[in-house]
């Protein structure tokens, strides 16, 4: 970072600025996949259009900040949450539910294979909504699926017709169980 | 302080260090305590600037919020620029304010106070005063805020007439900066300057 290395040794009479400077080029490496807001490994990451990375939950206060003035934090580009793109190491992010930490990471958006649908990328029917909804409270997931349940049901009445009602009505009565208890148990 | 708030500043603090700028004596920064909230810097006036040789302290407080909010910045060191208040060290830089990022860091702050030192902005003034020499007698300026330099920062260059204008003052009740603020306002008419400060 200072100089070359080899000339550092040579000049810097201290013995721990070489081992420094070792970790100095391991840090430059793991640089790339830092956060550019609190500057520490990405957790949750997103990625935005311009191509910088962020915690989301850093970029999540970063915009709740200024609601009215959303700028990308380096290159001061628009940004927004719907358009930054979550990014997934193998493995390690689908452990834990993004939907239970606050604030919810949005969803990656699954393009359809074929390009004539034009309404692929906001998953409104796909479940994807759950997590975009961008509450992340279990009570109401539950909520949106029961209701996706019930409008697949007579579109495909072969062989779930005979179980098919009876969930639905279990999910439906839980359905208004949930909404009770969210208007009056609170 | 919040945790965020810390553990950034303290990644800073190691980047600033390792810096070219600080190789260079072009920056500097110094924690105050050990929560990371309070720091001061310096930075070296630029080169080829009324500011050239001179050194300049800044107070800088990390407030909770960051890196969400600006660090609040004020010189420590008294400086004779218009966006900069002579009386205060108040900073008038828009990264300080609204156009602040959190990508930004204690290192791009520094840089870009030494960045207004060079080309000061008289259109968006801190001290009006100064704006005004400024734009209207641009010569005076310079040698005025070379001297200041020279009184507080340790530059070296000054002028002989100055020194003894103020002096004059002194030997007639007033301290040192109180003749220098006014002799410097009143583009250093004596009279004027008596006038302001005893009228
Ligand atoms: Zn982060
Ligand atoms: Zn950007």
């Amino acid at each position: 970072m200072n100089r070359k290395p080899t000339t550092a040794s040579s000049s810097n009479s201290l013995p721990t600025d070489n081992s420094k400077n070792n970790g100095d080029e391991k840090d430059k490496g793991d640089q790339m996949f830092e956060c550019n807001i609190c500057l520490d490994t990405a957790k949750d990451a997103v990625i935005s259009m311009c191509g910088h990375l962020f915690c989301w939950p850093c970029l999540h206060q970063w915009l709740e900040t200024r609601p009215n003035k959303k700028l990308c934090p380096v290159c001061k580009s628009g940004i927004s949450k719907e358009k930054v793109i979550p990014l997934y190491g193998r493995g390690s992010t689908n452990q834990e539910d993004p939907r239970n930490k606050v604030p919810p990471r949005p969803s990656g958006q699954r393009a359809e294979a074929e390009t004539g649908s034009g309404f692929g990328g906001f998953g409104f029917g796909d479940g994807s909504f759950q997590v975009s909804i961008g509450i992340g409270a279990f009570p109401f997931n539950l909520l949106v699926s029961a209701f996706n349940f019930t409008s697949h049901n007579p579109s495909d009445n072969q062989v779930e017709n005979d179980r098919g009602p009876v969930i639905s009505k279990i999910f439906l009565f839980l359905a208004f169980a949930l909404v009770f208890w969210m208007i009056f148990g609170l | 302080m919040a945790n965020i708030a810390s553990q950034r500043i303290k990644r800073e603090f190691k980047e600033v260090i390792r810096s070219e700028e600080v190789a260079r004596c072009s920056i500097k920064v110094e924690l105050l305590d050990d929560n990371y909230s309070q720091l001061k810097g310096e930075i070296a006036g630029p080169p080829d600037t009324p500011y050239e040789g001179g050194k300049f302290l800044l107070e800088i407080k990390v407030p909770e919020t960051y890196p969400f909010n600006p660090p609040k910045v004020k010189f420590l060191t008294k400086v004779w620029h218009p966006n900069i208040s002579s009386v205060t060290g108040a900073i008038c830089l828009d990264i300080l304010k609204d156009q602040w990022a959190a990508a930004m860091t204690l290192r791009t702050v520094l840089l870009s106070l030494q960045a207004l030192m060079a080309s000061p902005e008289p259109d968006d003034p801190q001290d009006a005063v100064v704006a005004r020499q400024y734009k209207g007698f641009p010569e005076i300026f310079i040698s005025t805020a070379e001297h200041w330099t020279n009184i507080y920062a340790g530059g070296s260059r000054k002028k002989e007439e100055y020194s003894k204008k103020i002096e004059r003052l002194m030997g007639i009740g007033c301290n040192m900066d109180q003749a220098l603020v006014a002799l410097s306002g009143c583009n250093w008419d004596l009279d004027k300057a008596i006038e302001q400060i005893f009228g």
